[in-house]
C-alpha cells in the first residue's frame, strides 16, 4: 500500500494552459513590482532636482552636491531622540491648568441626611 | 417522558460523532496554541472558538436553523461576508492604515523580493492541478503559499466558495506556524556568512513620497490585474488615510475598531464553517498538505531571489538573504522570524527594518497574484 493511494499525483495532468498561466502569472507579478521599484527609484531624484536647480542658480556647489543625498536613517533617529528627550523634560513643566473635581455630593431626598433624621425623628413619634 | 427524550434526541450527546469530537480538539489546540505561545492569537482565537461553536452537534434537519450551512441561521448571515468576499477588502483598509510603506519606498529594490517569494502560489496551483483539483479550485489552494489569510479567501469565495472553510483554516493555521515552517528553509539555503551580511541603514523617506506611495502604487497594479482592485484599492486607501495625516480619525477607526470587528466575525465564521459533516474530507487534507507545501516553496523563493540579486550587487549593497523568507505577506511574523535568525548568526545586525520591506511588498504581491487568476480563470 502506497501513500500515492491517497494522494493520487498525476503530473500529466498539467497541461500547457496550466503551465501558461503559472509563468505568466509569475512574470506579471514580477513586472508590476519591477514598475513599482523603477518609480520608486526615480522619485526621489525628481523630488530633490528643483532643491538642485535653486543651488545650482546660487552657485553654491557643495549644498547642490548634497541635495539628492537624503538624511541617513541613523541621523534621523538621534533627531528623533532628541526631539523627544526635550519634550519629555518639558513635561516637567506643569500646564498651570487646574482641574477641580467636586467632591460634595449633589442634594437628592435619597443622600439627604437632613431628611433622614427628620424622617427618623417622626418615626420615633 | 417523552419530552425528556426528545430533549436528549435534540442534544449534542445524541448527535456527536468522531469528527465532531476530532475538530473540538482541533479547536482546543488553537486556542492553547494562541493563549500559550501567542502564535497569532488575534486570529486563531476567534478561529479556535468558531471550531468549537460550529462543532457542538445537534440534530441538522430539525427546522432550527443553527448551523452555519443553514439558510436563515445567525451564523449563515454572518458567513455571507465570507462567502460574498466583503470582510477581506475591509481588512485590508484597517491593515492598508497600520502599514508603513518606508522601508520598501527607502529601498526600492527590496519589493522584487515580495514578488520572488509568491513562488509558492503559482508552484502549489501546478501540484494541485496534478492531485486533481480543478482549474479554479487549484488557483485557490495556490494561494495560500501567499500567506494572506484575508487574499485567500477573497480569491477562492470567487473561484471555489465550497472550499473557502478549507483554504481559510489552513492559510491561518500555518501563518500562525510560520516561526516553525521558515527557519529550517532559511537555514538550509543560507551560509552563515550569508545570513551575517550587514545592511545599509534605511534612507529617511519624505512625506510626499509617502502619500504617493499609495496613488501609484494603486495605479500601476490596478492597471495590470484589475483583479486586485477589491484588495489594493482597499489597502492603499487605507494608507494614503494614514499618511495623508489630514484623515486621522478615519485611520484610527479603520486600524482599530472596523478591522477588530471584522476579524472577530471573521474568524468566528471561519472557525465555524469547519463544521465536521463538511469539513473532514479527503480534499480538505490535500489541501492541509499542499499549503504546507506551499508556504516552503514561497520561502525558498524570497530567499533564492535575494541571493540572486547579490550576484549583481556591489559589496557594500549585498542583502542579507534571509529578508528574502520576509517576501511571504504573514506580517510582522516572517520578517521577526529574519530578524532572529540574523541575531543568531550575529548579535548585531538587525534585520527587522530591512525584512519589513519585502514583507509589506509581499501583502501586495499576494493582492496582485490573485487579482491576475482571477483575470485567467473568471
Amino acid at each position: 500500500m502506497s501513500i500515492f493511494q491517497y494522494f493520487p499525483v498525476n503530473f500529466s495532468a498539467i497541461q500547457n494552459q496550466h503551465l501558461i498561466l503559472a509563468v505568466i502569472g509569475y512574470s506579471v507579478v514580477f513586472l508590476s513590482f519591477f514598475l513599482l521599484a523603477l518609480l520608486f527609484s526615480v522619485v526621489p531624484r525628481i523630488l530633490s532636482w528643483n532643491v538642485r536647480r535653486t543651488f545650482d542658480d546660487e552657485g553654491d556647489e557643495a549644498k547642490k552636491a548634497s541635495a539628492g543625498n537624503m538624511i541617513p536613517g541613523e541621523v534621523s533617529a538621534a533627531i528623533g531622540t532628541a526631539i523627544s528627550l526635550y519634550l519629555d523634560e518639558l513635561h516637567d513643566q506643569e500646564t498651570a491648568i487646574l482641574t477641580i473635581r467636586k467632591v460634595g455630593k449633589s442634594y437628592s431626598p435619597w443622600n439627604s441626611k437632613i431628611y433622614n433624621v427628620i424622617n427618623f425623628k417622626g418615626f420615633q413619634r | 417522558m417523552d419530552g425528556l427524550v426528545q430533549l436528549f434526541a435534540y442534544s449534542g450527546f445524541a448527535n456527536v460523532t468522531p469528527g465532531h469530537l476530532l475538530m473540538i480538539l482541533v479547536g482546543m489546540v488553537f486556542i492553547y496554541l494562541a493563549i500559550r505561545y501567542e502564535y497569532q492569537p488575534i486570529l486563531l482565537v476567534p478561529i479556535g472558538f468558531g471550531i468549537l461553536i460550529g462543532n457542538t452537534p445537534f440534530i441538522e434537519h430539525s427546522g432550527m436553523a443553527l448551523g452555519i450551512y443553514q439558510d436563515g441561521s445567525v451564523l449563515n448571515y454572518l458567513y455571507q461576508g465570507v462567502l460574498k468576499g466583503i470582510f477581506p477588502p475591509l481588512i485590508f483598509l484597517g491593515i492598508g492604515a497600520m502599514t508603513d510603506f518606508s522601508p520598501l519606498i527607502s529601498n526600492p529594490k527590496l519589493i522584487l523580493l515580495g514578488a520572488a517569494a509568491q513562488l509558492g502560489i503559482f508552484m502549489t496551483y501546478l501540484g494541485a492541478i496534478s492531485l486533481g483539483f480543478t482549474n479554479p479550485e487549484s488557483a485557490s489552494i495556490g494561494i495560500i503559499g501567499g500567506a494572506d489569510g484575508p487574499t485567500a479567501i477573497f480569491l477562492s469565495s470567487r473561484l471555489a466558495p465550497h472550499l473557502v472553510g478549507s483554504i481559510a483554516i489552513a492559510a491561518y493555521t500555518y501563518m500562525a506556524l510560520v516561526p516553525l515552517i521558515q527557519p529550517p528553509i532559511m537555514r538550509m539555503l543560507t551560509t552563515q556568512k550569508e545570513r551575517r551580511i550587514k545592511m545599509k541603514p534605511p534612507r529617511s523617506v519624505t512625506k510626499i513620497e509617502k502619500v504617493m506611495f499609495p496613488v501609484f502604487g494603486l495605479l500601476l497594479t490596478g492597471f495590470i490585474a484589475p483583479g486586485s482592485l477589491p484588495l489594493l484599492g482597499m489597502l492603499f486607501l487605507g494608507n494614503l488615510l494614514k499618511e495623508s495625516m489630514v484623515t486621522k480619525r478615519l485611520a484610527d477607526t479603520a486600524k482599530n475598531a472596523m478591522i477588530d470587528t471584522v476579524t472577530i466575525i471573521l474568524g468566528v465564521t471561519i472557525g465555524a464553517s469547519t463544521q465536521a459533516t463538511t469539513f473532514l474530507t479527503q480534499s480538505s487534507a490535500l489541501i492541509f498538505i499542499l499549503g504546507a507545501t506551499a508556504f516552503m516553496f514561497s520561502t525558498a523563493g524570497g530567499i533564492l531571489f535575494a541571493k540572486f540579486m547579490n550576484l549583481f550587487l556591489s559589496d557594500g549593497n549585498k542583502i542579507n538573504p534571509l529578508i528574502g523568507a520576509a517576501g511571504v505577506a504573514a506580517v510582522p511574523e516572517s520578517a521577526r522570524v529574519a530578524q532572529l535568525e540574523g541575531l543568531k548568526a550575529d548579535p548585531e545586525n538587525h534585520l527587522l527594518m530591512h525584512a519589513m520591506a519585502p514583507n509589506v511588498a509581499g501583502v501586495i504581491g499576494s493582492a496582485v497574484a490573485a487579482g491576475i487568476m482571477m483575470s485567467f480563470l473568471m
